[in-house]
């Protein structure tokens, strides 16, 4: 957009309202982090203190005494799993949208009408198939059943492959058909076409639809709250358990929530060019 | 930064006489087929599933799936007010959160594009709340909006402000689960937003620029209209991750105090795992299913077919 020319009166507006946005934006972060260090007797006061000698008591108390490394380690196997799960189901498909259009567009319009399940219409039913599956043998073997990790897996599997296809179709579509036109006639045959060239031109976009699926694995709270009661409980569950009878132990759970929230943002930040199109389901190519 | 919603792209189909082998038909059903099988299998199955028991008796603790019982269980779910009033609540929650969200993200993507210097660093602080899980900050969005100890109260005190029971308050406690999802979503729409307000080419503000065009003006016939599907599709995402609201509920009220700020998501999941009747929860999933069905035909419609074109230009 065109620039008028500003004074420095509305720029100095514009920069204020817009650190505005930003403190309340971060703030909430912010302040969870500084919990996170402040000493047990300090969490619990008012007015709230902003000077304190800075502990990782809270920490301690966050993996000794409430073990929260188990739920992250439960989390990291299962995000992972689906993850790859995910991508490779998803980008073959997404291959063939992109360059077959497969079904003129009709099954990508179904894939994308998933999208618009609420989950919790679902949940009943798995919460009801997965206990049945638990208690067979085949089912104890795999880990599908109530409080096992492959539920989750499952899950985690179904609901992010709708978004992993329509952001994978929306990568492939920017390979040149060029390259894979002449491997063909090479000699090469379609499924080498696939390994030799065309994923290791898709790798960046694999990579990003790889870490938006691991995010939204990892944030997950439904499934993971209905489906596990303590063996295969995600962090999202786990923090329930710093609820006692004394109330809520509000410096163990700042401590627990920075650990798992701070790989996440790690990832976003390095993702940032992404971002915008991995949030529209590659609609938008920002 | 470029953008671009729909690419015009000559459809070039790979010449036929190419297949030696299998025929790329094949080749491209063989690729569909595991994500297919996963999609029909874990969605349509499950679904089969609660229409079934949606017909039946289940209550879970007298046991296993019961007699079919017709209609109703559905003449009961229409005729329970709780289940009305979780979807007043709904309703309540998506269209104010997802107003306030549109209006202030596009305001501060205004501000931000017209940022001279520091956006780069202004998109990386915006970026953080969608990092996290609404189920963990949420939590800890409790311990901010504490009477006691929490720090809202504590500034609103220092600004001599009333300082309200933000979740135990009958008449608050919605707006609270408002201003939390409000804080974790209007980033969201603010980035995009602004990835939309940066593609805009530039000879037409240029033009109306030369032919003196007021700001409003410019703004109501060029800005608006060429931001319209952009804005168009943060909204329809938005709107259908409110309306199944259930995180925020879970960590932050319990649907309370009483049923307040019970979501219709909460209500199923609360008459279905905690009250063990299956057969009343799994008619309400269908009913919202339904509703999501019948929403998406109207509302989503251009939409998808803008995505469909998108993808089969590809």
């Amino acid at each position: 957009m065109l620039q008028r020319p500003t004074s420095f009166a509305t720029e100095a507006l514009r920069y204020g309202l817009i650190v505005l946005v930003l403190a309340f934006i971060v703030f909430p972060i912010l302040w969870m982090v500084v919990t996170s260090f402040k000493p047990p007797q300090d969490v619990m006061v008012s007015p709230p203190r902003f000077l304190f000698t800075p502990t990782l008591d809270n920490y301690v108390h966050a993996i000794w005494e409430k073990n929260f490394l188990f739920y992250i380690k439960n989390t990291l196997f299962i995000s992972v799993t689906s993850t790859v799960l995910v991508v490779v189901a998803g980008a073959l498909a997404a291959y063939s949208f992109a360059r077959y259009n497969v079904g003129d567009g009709h099954i990508l319009f179904f894939i994308l009408s998933t999208k618009m399940f609420p989950a919790i219409a679902v949940i009943l039913p798995y919460f009801l198939i997965f206990r049945d599956t638990g208690k067979t043998a085949v089912g104890r073997f795999l880990g599908v059943g109530l409080d096992q990790p492959g539920a989750l897996i499952i899950s985690y599997t179904m609901f992010n492959l709708p978004f992993a296809i329509w952001l994978l179709v929306s990568f492939f579509q920017d390979i040149p058909r060029e390259l894979e036109h002449s491997a063909r006639l090479d000699g090469l045959s379609r499924m080498k076409v696939l390994r030799k060239v065309v994923f290791p031109l898709a790798a960046p976009g694999i990579a990003v639809t790889g870490v938006f699926t691991l995010i939204f694995c990892w944030n997950e709270f439904l499934f993971a709250y209905i489906l596990t009661r303590k063996t295969a409980s995600t962090i999202t569950v786990g923090v329930e358990s710093f609820f006692t009878l004394q109330g809520i132990l509000w410096g163990p759970v700042a401590a627990a929530a920075t650990i798992s929230v701070l790989p996440m943002m790690a990832f976003v930040l390095l993702m940032q060019r992404y971002m915008v199109r991995g949030l529209t389901f590659g609609a938008v190519r920002g | 930064m470029s953008q671009s919603m729909s690419i015009p792209a000559s459809q070039t189909r790979r010449p036929a006489t190419m297949s030696a082998g299998m025929s790329d038909r094949w080749f491209s059903i063989l690729l569909i087929t595991p994500a297919m099988v996963v999609i029909l299998v874990f969605a349509l199955l499950p679904l089969a599933y609660a229409l079934d028991v949606s017909f039946r008796f289940a209550d879970l603790t007298r046991g296993r799936l019961g007699d079919f019982v017709g209609l109703d269980n559905y003449r009961i779910v229409l005729a329970d007010e709780a289940f009305w009033k979780s979807v007043g609540v709904t309703l309540q929650f998506t269209v104010s959160a997802v107003a306030l969200e549109m209006v202030l993200g596009i305001a501060i993507a205004f501000l931000i594009n017209g940022a001279t210097a520091g956006k780069g660093i202004i998109r990386s602080l915006m970026v953080l709340p969608l990092a996290t899980s609404a189920a963990v900050t949420g939590l800890f969005w409790r311990y901010l909006y504490d009477t006691q100890f929490g720090l809202i109260n504590y500034f609103l005190g220092l600004l001599h402000l009333p300082q309200p029971n933000w979740l135990g308050d009958y008449t608050i406690a919605l707006w609270s689960v408002v201003l939390f999802d409000v804080w974790q979503w209007t980033p969201f729409v603010a980035l995009i937003a602004l990835a939309g307000l940066q593609a805009l080419p530039k000879e037409p503000f240029e033009a109306a620029e030369l032919d003196g065009a007021s700001t409003f003006r410019v703004l109501r016939t060029l800005t608006f209209p060429m931001l319209k599907p952009v804005l168009f599709l943060v909204l329809v995402l938005r709107t259908i991750d409110s309306v199944r609201l259930y995180d925020a509920v879970a960590v932050l009220t319990r649907g309370g105090p009483g049923t307040t700020t019970e979501s219709m998501t909460f209500y199923l999941y609360r008459t279905g795992l905690k009250l063990f009747r299956m057969d009343y929860a799994s008619t309400m999933a269908v009913f919202f299913l339904y509703a999501m069905l019948v929403a998406s035909l109207f509302a989503l419609a251009p939409l998808l077919k803008q995505f469909s074109t998108r993808a089969s230009e590809g």
